[in-house]
């Protein structure tokens, strides 16, 4: 603590401006790295357990209720009836994502961020979800095999599991950010 | 709203209020976090809350850090984010700290 006290006069002192020495900066670098990896582990807190459960189900109907949507001819419901349970799973999970959001916010005191995870895991996410759920259902539809639904909805599911399980990873590497 | 840049030209970026070592702690905080309360900042930086007002202060005197303030559970509580221009500033910073050391 002496250490960071002597730093902090030496730096605030108005109309001083010496630039620290190469020891002394990489310790500050490595200080901004070690708070920024805690920072990240605390926004990494994973969604509630409820909240993963009504996601996985989500992702896992959503190919099938859209495929439902788009079939050419009836599947199982009528056309309208897919519209009506899309339009209510979608207003159902956005209700539920919102109130989940306040409450993760409310709990862990930090802004709810969407890049959290590596772009290498992200990005894929981003592209391969729309892909998979309109090109699922519009497979259904060409071939007629609900297989492509089926294995979209378990392709949805996993996903979801796993980067429930990235994020309780990444975040047990949480320690807080005191002075050593 | 002054400029703090050191007049060191090797420094590039260094920023004298960024630079004190609970400062730029929470900045770092703050940029990787986006926003957050001032409980959590003081208690991830095992800061007092006095230290941290004091700090916080500093840097919103120099429109590096905004505050918003939001009610929960009744008590009033202080959310903190930098400004672009924090943003802007701990950033140069860091890449002058990287210049120092030869990185």
């Amino acid at each position: 603590m002496a250490r960071v006290s002597i730093m902090e006069t030496d730096a605030g002192s108005p109309g001083r401006s010496s630039s620290p020495t190469p020891q002394e900066a990489l310790a500050a670098l490595a200080e901004a790295e070690r708070v920024q990896a805690s920072t990240t582990a605390l926004s990494a807190t994973p969604w509630p357990l409820w909240f993963t459960t009504v996601l996985t189900v989500y992702l896992a109907a959503l190919p099938v209720v859209y495929g439902g949507v788009v079939a050419e001819e009836s599947w199982l419901l009528p056309h309208e009836a897919w519209w009506v349970v899309l339009m209510v799973m979608i207003a159902a999970f956005m209700a539920s994502f919102a109130y989940a959001a306040r409450s993760w916010r409310q709990r862990t005191g930090v802004a709810l961020r969407l890049d959290v995870l590596p772009k290498r895991a992200t990005v894929p996410l981003v592209i391969g979800a729309p892909v998979l759920v309109v090109g699922s259902a519009w497979a259904f539809r060409f071939t007629g095999q609900a297989g492509w639904l089926v294995a979209a909805s378990v392709v949805g599911a996993a996903v979801s599991v796993g980067f429930h399980l990235a994020f309780v990873r990444l975040h047990g590497r949480r320690t807080p950010a005191r002075p050593a | 709203m002054t400029t703090r840049q050191s007049a060191d030209p090797a420094a590039g970026g260094f920023d004298n209020l960024v630079h004190a070592p609970n400062r730029l702690r929470i900045c770092a905080l703050l940029d990787t976090a986006g926003e957050a309360e001032f409980g959590v900042v003081q208690e991830e930086l095992g800061l007092s809350a006095s230290v941290l007002s004091k700090h916080a202060g500093a840097l919103i005197d120099a429109g590096y850090v905004e505050q918003r303030k939001a009610v929960r559970n009744t008590r009033q509580r202080v959310w903190l984010r930098l400004t672009p221009r924090g943003r802007e500033a701990y950033h140069g910073h860091l890449a002058a700290l990287r210049v120092i050391t030869g990185q």
